[in-house]
Protein backbone atom coordinates (compact mmCIF):
# COMPACT_ATOMS: atom_id res chain seq x y z
CA UNK A 1 0.00 0.00 0.00
CA UNK A 2 2.90 2.37 0.26
CA UNK A 3 4.19 2.65 -3.27
CA UNK A 4 1.31 1.78 -5.57
CA UNK A 5 -1.50 4.02 -6.67
CA UNK A 6 -4.81 3.23 -5.10
CA UNK A 7 -7.76 2.16 -7.19
CA UNK A 8 -9.36 4.88 -9.22
CA UNK A 9 -6.33 7.10 -9.71
CA UNK A 10 -5.97 5.89 -13.31
CA UNK A 11 -2.87 6.77 -15.30
CA UNK A 12 -0.38 8.90 -13.41
CA UNK A 13 -0.16 12.41 -14.83
CA UNK A 14 3.29 13.40 -16.07
CA UNK A 15 4.58 16.89 -15.38
CA UNK A 16 6.43 17.14 -18.70
CA UNK A 17 3.11 16.75 -20.56
CA UNK A 18 2.14 20.29 -19.54
CA UNK A 19 2.67 23.19 -21.95
CA UNK A 20 5.39 25.75 -21.22
CA UNK A 21 3.55 28.26 -19.02
CA UNK A 22 6.31 30.77 -18.31
CA UNK A 23 5.96 33.17 -15.39
CA UNK A 24 2.37 33.85 -14.41
CA UNK A 25 0.41 35.44 -11.61
CA UNK A 26 -2.43 34.46 -9.32
CA UNK A 27 -5.46 36.26 -10.76
CA UNK A 28 -7.40 38.22 -8.16
CA UNK A 29 -10.27 40.65 -8.84
CA UNK A 30 -8.30 43.49 -7.19
CA UNK A 31 -5.45 43.22 -9.72
CA UNK A 32 -7.50 42.22 -12.77
CA UNK A 33 -6.53 45.43 -14.57
CA UNK A 34 -2.82 44.96 -13.98
CA UNK A 35 -2.99 41.31 -15.02
CA UNK A 36 -4.93 42.16 -18.19
CA UNK A 37 -2.14 44.55 -19.21
CA UNK A 38 0.73 42.10 -18.71
CA UNK A 39 2.40 41.39 -22.05
CA UNK A 40 3.35 37.79 -22.86
CA UNK A 41 1.25 36.40 -19.99
CA UNK A 42 0.72 32.68 -20.52
CA UNK A 43 -0.92 31.51 -17.31
CA UNK A 44 -2.90 32.50 -14.24
CA UNK A 45 -4.36 30.68 -11.33
CA UNK A 46 -7.88 31.52 -10.24
CA UNK A 47 -9.12 30.74 -6.72
CA UNK A 48 -11.73 28.06 -7.35
CA UNK A 49 -14.06 29.10 -4.53
CA UNK A 50 -14.43 32.53 -6.18
CA UNK A 51 -15.54 31.18 -9.57
CA UNK A 52 -19.22 31.13 -10.51
CA UNK A 53 -19.71 28.02 -12.59
CA UNK A 54 -23.44 28.36 -13.26
CA UNK A 55 -22.95 31.21 -15.74
CA UNK A 56 -20.69 31.44 -18.80
CA UNK A 57 -17.22 32.88 -18.27
CA UNK A 58 -17.32 36.66 -18.71
CA UNK A 59 -15.32 39.80 -18.03
CA UNK A 60 -11.54 39.83 -17.58
CA UNK A 61 -11.22 36.04 -17.18
CA UNK A 62 -13.08 35.45 -20.44
CA UNK A 63 -10.76 37.96 -22.14
CA UNK A 64 -7.69 36.17 -20.79
CA UNK A 65 -9.01 32.83 -21.97
CA UNK A 66 -9.72 34.26 -25.44
CA UNK A 67 -6.11 35.47 -25.51
CA UNK A 68 -4.97 31.89 -24.96
CA UNK A 69 -3.84 32.42 -21.36
CA UNK A 70 -3.94 29.08 -19.50
CA UNK A 71 -6.23 29.39 -16.44
CA UNK A 72 -5.77 26.95 -13.57
CA UNK A 73 -8.41 26.63 -10.82
CA UNK A 74 -6.71 26.64 -7.42
CA UNK A 75 -8.86 25.28 -4.61
CA UNK A 76 -8.36 26.39 -1.02
CA UNK A 77 -11.28 24.84 0.85
CA UNK A 78 -11.50 21.20 -0.24
CA UNK A 79 -9.74 19.94 2.93
CA UNK A 80 -8.00 17.04 1.17
CA UNK A 81 -6.03 16.28 4.32
CA UNK A 82 -9.09 16.11 6.52
CA UNK A 83 -10.03 12.84 8.18
CA UNK A 84 -13.52 13.24 6.73
CA UNK A 85 -14.23 12.50 3.05
CA UNK A 86 -14.09 15.55 0.79
CA UNK A 87 -17.49 17.04 -0.02
CA UNK A 88 -18.80 15.78 -3.39
CA UNK A 89 -20.21 19.27 -4.02
CA UNK A 90 -16.75 20.83 -3.62
CA UNK A 91 -15.24 18.21 -5.94
CA UNK A 92 -17.95 18.89 -8.51
CA UNK A 93 -17.28 22.61 -8.23
CA UNK A 94 -13.58 22.03 -8.97
CA UNK A 95 -14.53 19.90 -11.98
CA UNK A 96 -16.95 22.58 -13.18
CA UNK A 97 -14.21 25.22 -12.75
CA UNK A 98 -11.79 23.14 -14.83
CA UNK A 99 -14.41 22.77 -17.57
CA UNK A 100 -15.35 26.46 -17.51
CA UNK A 101 -11.72 27.62 -17.70
CA UNK A 102 -10.59 24.86 -20.08
CA UNK A 103 -7.87 24.06 -17.54
CA UNK A 104 -5.15 21.45 -18.19
CA UNK A 105 -4.98 20.75 -14.43
CA UNK A 106 -6.33 21.90 -11.10
CA UNK A 107 -4.54 22.29 -7.79
CA UNK A 108 -5.30 21.97 -4.10
CA UNK A 109 -3.37 21.69 -0.83
CA UNK A 110 -1.95 19.00 1.39
CA UNK A 111 -3.85 20.45 4.32
CA UNK A 112 -7.13 20.43 6.15
CA UNK A 113 -9.37 23.46 6.69
CA UNK A 114 -12.17 22.11 8.85
CA UNK A 115 -12.80 19.37 11.37
CA UNK A 116 -15.93 18.37 13.17
CA UNK A 117 -18.23 21.34 12.65
CA UNK A 118 -15.54 24.01 12.86
CA UNK A 119 -14.03 25.94 9.94
CA UNK A 120 -10.44 27.02 10.52
CA UNK A 121 -10.58 29.69 7.81
CA UNK A 122 -7.06 28.76 6.77
CA UNK A 123 -4.92 25.85 5.57
CA UNK A 124 -3.74 23.75 8.49
CA UNK A 125 -0.95 21.15 8.50
CA UNK A 126 -1.83 17.47 8.77
CA UNK A 127 0.21 15.25 11.06
CA UNK A 128 2.94 13.57 9.04
CA UNK A 129 1.67 10.07 9.84
CA UNK A 130 0.64 6.95 7.93
CA UNK A 131 -2.97 7.64 8.97
CA UNK A 132 -2.75 11.08 7.33
CA UNK A 133 -1.25 9.59 4.14
CA UNK A 134 -4.19 7.15 4.08
CA UNK A 135 -6.71 9.97 4.54
CA UNK A 136 -5.04 12.13 1.85
CA UNK A 137 -4.84 9.23 -0.59
CA UNK A 138 -8.51 8.38 -0.09
CA UNK A 139 -9.55 12.01 -0.63
CA UNK A 140 -7.22 12.30 -3.63
CA UNK A 141 -8.95 9.31 -5.24
CA UNK A 142 -12.40 10.77 -4.50
CA UNK A 143 -11.38 14.08 -6.03
CA UNK A 144 -9.66 12.69 -9.13
CA UNK A 145 -12.66 10.48 -9.83
CA UNK A 146 -14.85 13.58 -9.82
CA UNK A 147 -12.46 15.54 -12.02
CA UNK A 148 -12.97 13.20 -14.96
CA UNK A 149 -9.39 13.03 -16.17
CA UNK A 150 -8.15 16.53 -15.33
CA UNK A 151 -4.94 16.08 -13.26
CA UNK A 152 -4.85 17.35 -9.68
CA UNK A 153 -1.58 18.83 -8.42
CA UNK A 154 -0.96 18.88 -4.67
CA UNK A 155 0.64 21.81 -2.88
CA UNK A 156 2.44 21.43 0.46
CA UNK A 157 1.70 24.34 2.80
CA UNK A 158 3.67 26.58 5.12
CA UNK A 159 3.04 25.85 8.79
CA UNK A 160 4.25 27.52 11.96
CA UNK A 161 4.06 24.32 14.03
CA UNK A 162 4.47 20.58 13.66
CA UNK A 163 2.31 17.83 15.15
CA UNK A 164 3.76 15.98 18.14
CA UNK A 165 3.02 12.58 16.60
CA UNK A 166 4.85 13.05 13.28
CA UNK A 167 6.22 9.77 11.94
CA UNK A 168 7.92 11.26 8.86
CA UNK A 169 9.97 14.38 8.25
CA UNK A 170 8.60 16.75 5.61
CA UNK A 171 10.51 15.35 2.61
CA UNK A 172 9.67 11.73 3.44
CA UNK A 173 6.03 12.60 4.07
CA UNK A 174 5.62 14.47 0.77
CA UNK A 175 7.41 11.67 -1.08
CA UNK A 176 5.08 9.12 0.55
CA UNK A 177 2.00 11.16 -0.44
CA UNK A 178 3.19 11.56 -4.04
CA UNK A 179 4.25 7.90 -4.35
CA UNK A 180 0.96 6.74 -2.96
CA UNK A 181 -1.29 9.03 -5.03
CA UNK A 182 0.77 9.49 -8.18
CA UNK A 183 -0.17 13.17 -7.98
CA UNK A 184 1.70 16.06 -9.55
CA UNK A 185 3.40 18.47 -7.17
CA UNK A 186 2.66 22.18 -6.97
CA UNK A 187 5.75 23.30 -5.12
CA UNK A 188 5.63 26.64 -3.31
CA UNK A 189 9.22 27.75 -2.81
CA UNK A 190 8.09 30.37 -0.30
CA UNK A 191 6.54 27.59 1.79
CA UNK A 192 9.74 25.55 1.51
CA UNK A 193 11.67 28.62 2.64
CA UNK A 194 9.26 29.44 5.49
CA UNK A 195 9.20 25.91 6.90
CA UNK A 196 12.96 25.43 6.65
CA UNK A 197 13.69 28.81 8.19
CA UNK A 198 11.26 28.33 11.08
CA UNK A 199 12.78 24.90 11.78
CA UNK A 200 16.34 26.16 11.44
CA UNK A 201 16.92 23.93 8.39
CA UNK A 202 18.39 24.45 4.92
CA UNK A 203 15.64 24.89 2.29
CA UNK A 204 17.90 23.66 -0.53
CA UNK A 205 18.53 20.42 1.38
CA UNK A 206 14.75 19.89 1.44
CA UNK A 207 14.52 20.54 -2.33
CA UNK A 208 17.20 17.91 -2.89
CA UNK A 209 15.11 15.28 -1.13
CA UNK A 210 11.84 15.92 -3.02
CA UNK A 211 10.74 14.09 -6.20
CA UNK A 212 11.27 17.20 -8.33
CA UNK A 213 10.39 15.40 -11.57
CA UNK A 214 6.79 15.53 -10.34
CA UNK A 215 6.69 19.36 -10.05
CA UNK A 216 3.97 20.64 -12.38
CA UNK A 217 4.43 24.29 -11.54
CA UNK A 218 5.76 26.50 -8.79
CA UNK A 219 4.38 29.14 -6.46
CA UNK A 220 6.42 32.15 -5.41
CA UNK A 221 5.15 34.51 -2.72
CA UNK A 222 6.17 37.11 -0.21
CA UNK A 223 6.21 37.10 3.55
CA UNK A 224 7.68 38.79 6.57
CA UNK A 225 9.22 38.11 9.91
CA UNK A 226 6.96 38.67 12.92
CA UNK A 227 8.08 37.99 16.49
CA UNK A 228 10.96 35.82 15.35
CA UNK A 229 8.99 33.61 12.95
CA UNK A 230 8.76 33.93 9.18
CA UNK A 231 5.12 34.26 8.09
CA UNK A 232 4.09 33.34 4.54
CA UNK A 233 1.71 36.28 4.26
CA UNK A 234 1.25 36.74 0.49
CA UNK A 235 0.83 40.42 1.36
CA UNK A 236 4.52 41.40 1.40
CA UNK A 237 7.28 41.53 -1.18
CA UNK A 238 9.06 38.34 -2.29
CA UNK A 239 12.28 38.26 -0.25
CA UNK A 240 15.65 37.76 -1.91
CA UNK A 241 16.05 34.39 -0.16
CA UNK A 242 12.91 33.09 -1.90
CA UNK A 243 14.18 34.32 -5.28
CA UNK A 244 17.42 32.46 -4.59
CA UNK A 245 15.37 29.33 -3.97
CA UNK A 246 13.66 29.90 -7.34
CA UNK A 247 17.12 29.82 -8.92
CA UNK A 248 18.10 26.71 -6.92
CA UNK A 249 14.94 24.93 -8.08
CA UNK A 250 15.43 25.99 -11.73
CA UNK A 251 18.92 24.46 -11.54
CA UNK A 252 17.39 21.15 -10.47
CA UNK A 253 14.08 20.87 -12.33
CA UNK A 254 12.11 22.19 -15.28
CA UNK A 255 8.62 23.02 -14.00
CA UNK A 256 6.07 24.03 -16.63
CA UNK A 257 5.50 27.40 -14.98
CA UNK A 258 6.25 29.77 -12.12
CA UNK A 259 3.49 31.78 -10.51
CA UNK A 260 3.52 34.81 -8.22
CA UNK A 261 0.84 34.71 -5.53
CA UNK A 262 -0.31 37.93 -3.94
CA UNK A 263 -3.39 38.04 -1.71
CA UNK A 264 -3.65 41.54 -0.34
CA UNK A 265 -1.93 44.90 0.19
CA UNK A 266 -1.56 44.95 -3.57
CA UNK A 267 1.37 47.05 -4.73
CA UNK A 268 1.27 49.47 -7.67
CA UNK A 269 1.37 47.90 -11.13
CA UNK A 270 5.05 48.69 -11.71
CA UNK A 271 6.06 46.98 -8.44
CA UNK A 272 4.06 43.86 -9.34
CA UNK A 273 5.62 43.82 -12.82
CA UNK A 274 9.08 44.20 -11.25
CA UNK A 275 8.41 41.18 -9.00
CA UNK A 276 7.42 39.11 -12.03
CA UNK A 277 10.56 40.27 -13.84
CA UNK A 278 12.67 39.32 -10.81
CA UNK A 279 11.17 35.82 -10.89
CA UNK A 280 11.91 35.55 -14.62
CA UNK A 281 15.51 36.59 -13.95
CA UNK A 282 15.86 34.12 -11.08
CA UNK A 283 14.49 31.26 -13.20
CA UNK A 284 16.84 32.21 -16.05
CA UNK A 285 19.85 32.19 -13.74
CA UNK A 286 19.02 28.67 -12.58
CA UNK A 287 18.31 27.39 -16.08
CA UNK A 288 21.64 28.81 -17.34
CA UNK A 289 23.53 27.30 -14.42
CA UNK A 290 21.96 23.91 -15.17
CA UNK A 291 22.84 24.24 -18.87
CA UNK A 292 26.46 25.11 -18.10
CA UNK A 293 26.98 21.86 -16.21
CA UNK B 1 -7.88 14.93 29.41
CA UNK B 2 -10.62 13.80 31.77
CA UNK B 3 -10.09 10.10 30.98
CA UNK B 4 -7.06 8.93 32.94
CA UNK B 5 -6.96 5.60 31.09
CA UNK B 6 -6.57 7.27 27.71
CA UNK B 7 -3.93 9.53 29.19
CA UNK B 8 -1.81 6.81 30.74
CA UNK B 9 -1.88 4.30 27.89
CA UNK B 10 -1.47 6.63 24.93
CA UNK B 11 1.91 6.23 23.24
CA UNK B 12 4.45 9.00 23.63
CA UNK B 13 3.47 12.06 21.63
CA UNK B 14 0.28 10.65 20.17
CA UNK B 15 -2.86 12.71 19.69
CA UNK B 16 -4.28 12.95 23.17
CA UNK B 17 -6.06 15.66 25.07
CA UNK B 18 -9.43 14.15 24.38
CA UNK B 19 -11.68 11.88 26.33
CA UNK B 20 -13.62 10.15 23.58
CA UNK B 21 -13.17 6.50 22.64
CA UNK B 22 -11.92 7.51 19.19
CA UNK B 23 -8.85 9.14 20.70
CA UNK B 24 -7.65 5.96 22.43
CA UNK B 25 -4.67 4.08 21.06
CA UNK B 26 -6.68 1.02 20.03
CA UNK B 27 -9.16 3.10 18.03
CA UNK B 28 -9.27 3.22 14.25
CA UNK B 29 -6.46 5.53 13.02
CA UNK B 30 -8.89 7.51 10.85
CA UNK B 31 -11.18 8.11 13.82
CA UNK B 32 -8.21 9.17 15.95
CA UNK B 33 -7.09 11.53 13.19
CA UNK B 34 -10.57 13.08 13.06
CA UNK B 35 -10.60 13.65 16.83
CA UNK B 36 -7.08 15.07 16.83
CA UNK B 37 -7.84 17.45 13.94
CA UNK B 38 -11.04 18.64 15.63
CA UNK B 39 -9.16 19.33 18.88
CA UNK B 40 -6.51 21.33 17.04
CA UNK B 41 -9.07 23.43 15.13
CA UNK B 42 -10.96 24.08 18.38
CA UNK B 43 -7.73 25.27 20.00
CA UNK B 44 -6.99 27.55 17.05
CA UNK B 45 -10.39 29.16 16.47
CA UNK B 46 -12.76 28.40 19.33
CA UNK B 47 -10.75 28.94 22.50
CA UNK B 48 -10.33 25.19 23.06
CA UNK B 49 -7.46 23.77 25.12
CA UNK B 50 -4.13 23.12 23.45
CA UNK B 51 -3.91 19.39 22.63
CA UNK B 52 -1.03 17.61 24.39
CA UNK B 53 2.40 17.63 22.86
CA UNK B 54 2.13 20.72 20.67
CA UNK B 55 4.55 23.63 21.01
CA UNK B 56 2.30 26.14 22.80
CA UNK B 57 4.20 29.17 21.51
CA UNK B 58 4.07 28.05 17.89
CA UNK B 59 0.37 27.14 17.98
CA UNK B 60 -0.38 30.48 19.62
CA UNK B 61 1.61 32.27 16.89
CA UNK B 62 -0.51 30.43 14.31
CA UNK B 63 -3.71 31.26 16.21
CA UNK B 64 -2.86 34.95 16.25
CA UNK B 65 -1.82 34.90 12.58
CA UNK B 66 -5.22 33.39 11.72
CA UNK B 67 -6.96 36.17 13.64
CA UNK B 68 -4.96 38.86 11.82
CA UNK B 69 -5.74 37.25 8.45
CA UNK B 70 -9.41 37.01 9.41
CA UNK B 71 -9.41 40.67 10.42
CA UNK B 72 -7.97 41.59 7.01
CA UNK B 73 -10.67 39.63 5.21
CA UNK B 74 -13.44 41.22 7.28
CA UNK B 75 -11.94 44.66 6.67
CA UNK B 76 -12.11 44.05 2.91
CA UNK B 77 -15.75 42.88 3.16
CA UNK B 78 -16.71 45.78 5.49
CA UNK B 79 -14.63 48.74 4.26
CA UNK B 80 -16.61 51.48 6.06
CA UNK B 81 -16.59 49.60 9.35
CA UNK B 82 -12.83 49.12 9.03
CA UNK B 83 -12.33 52.72 7.91
CA UNK B 84 -14.50 54.04 10.74
CA UNK B 85 -12.47 52.22 13.38
CA UNK B 86 -9.15 53.04 11.72
CA UNK B 87 -6.13 51.58 13.49
CA UNK B 88 -8.43 50.25 16.24
CA UNK B 89 -10.16 47.91 13.79
CA UNK B 90 -7.70 45.01 13.92
CA UNK B 91 -7.18 44.90 17.70
CA UNK B 92 -10.91 45.33 18.38
CA UNK B 93 -11.87 42.69 15.83
CA UNK B 94 -9.21 40.26 17.05
CA UNK B 95 -10.45 40.67 20.61
CA UNK B 96 -14.03 40.03 19.51
CA UNK B 97 -13.13 37.06 17.27
CA UNK B 98 -10.65 35.24 19.50
CA UNK B 99 -13.12 32.70 20.86
CA UNK B 100 -15.64 32.80 18.02
CA UNK B 101 -15.05 30.36 15.14
CA UNK B 102 -14.96 32.05 11.71
CA UNK B 103 -18.35 32.19 10.01
CA UNK B 104 -17.16 33.90 6.81
CA UNK B 105 -16.11 37.52 6.44
CA UNK B 106 -19.63 38.83 5.75
CA UNK B 107 -21.19 37.10 8.76
CA UNK B 108 -18.23 37.88 11.01
CA UNK B 109 -18.37 41.56 10.08
CA UNK B 110 -22.14 41.66 10.56
CA UNK B 111 -22.01 40.14 14.04
CA UNK B 112 -19.06 42.33 15.04
CA UNK B 113 -20.77 45.51 13.80
CA UNK B 114 -24.03 44.61 15.53
CA UNK B 115 -22.20 44.09 18.80
CA UNK B 116 -20.51 47.48 18.43
CA UNK B 117 -23.89 49.09 17.77
CA UNK B 118 -25.41 47.40 20.83
CA UNK B 119 -22.61 48.88 22.91
CA UNK B 120 -23.06 52.31 21.27
CA UNK B 121 -19.61 52.07 19.73
CA UNK B 122 -20.41 51.71 16.04
CA UNK B 123 -18.49 54.45 14.19
CA UNK B 124 -20.80 56.88 12.32
CA UNK B 125 -19.08 56.00 9.04
CA UNK B 126 -20.26 52.38 9.39
CA UNK B 127 -23.90 53.03 10.30
CA UNK B 128 -25.24 53.05 6.75
CA UNK B 129 -23.07 50.08 5.71
CA UNK B 130 -24.57 48.00 8.51
CA UNK B 131 -28.12 49.22 7.90
CA UNK B 132 -27.87 48.46 4.18
CA UNK B 133 -26.65 44.95 4.82
CA UNK B 134 -29.33 44.22 7.40
CA UNK B 135 -32.10 45.04 4.92
CA UNK B 136 -33.69 42.01 3.30
CA UNK B 137 -32.02 41.35 -0.06
CA UNK B 138 -34.13 41.99 -3.16
CA UNK B 139 -35.36 38.81 -4.77
CA UNK B 140 -32.37 37.44 -6.63
CA UNK B 141 -34.63 35.39 -8.84
CA UNK B 142 -36.61 38.40 -10.04
CA UNK B 143 -33.47 40.44 -10.53
CA UNK B 144 -31.45 38.06 -12.69
CA UNK B 145 -34.13 35.89 -14.30
CA UNK B 146 -34.50 37.92 -17.55
CA UNK B 147 -30.73 37.66 -18.18
CA UNK B 148 -30.52 33.96 -17.45
CA UNK B 149 -33.32 32.93 -19.80
CA UNK B 150 -31.95 31.23 -22.87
Amino acid sequence: MTDCAGPGTGARPVASDLPDLGVGVGWRPEIAGVVADLPNLRFCEVVAEGIHTHVPLSGPLATLRERGVTLVPHGVRLSLGGAEPVSPERVKHLADCAALLGAPLVSEHIAFVRAGDLEAGHLLPVPRTRAAVDALAANYVRTVEGLGGVPLALEPIAALFDWPDDEYDEADFLTAVLDRTGALLLLDVANVYANARNRGQDPVALLDRLPLERVAYVHVAGGREHEGLYHDTHTDAVPQEVLELVTALAERATPAGWLLERDGDYPPADVLRAELAAITTAVGAGTRAAGAR
Amino acid sequence: MSDPAAESTAPQGSARGDDTAAARPGADPAARLAVAQAALVAALVAGGPLPDGFDAGRVDAARRALLRKRAGEVARAWPLLAGGLGTAFTPRFVQWAARRPPAGSFADGLAFAQQLRDKGELPPLAVEELAQRERPAPSVRRRIWPFKRR
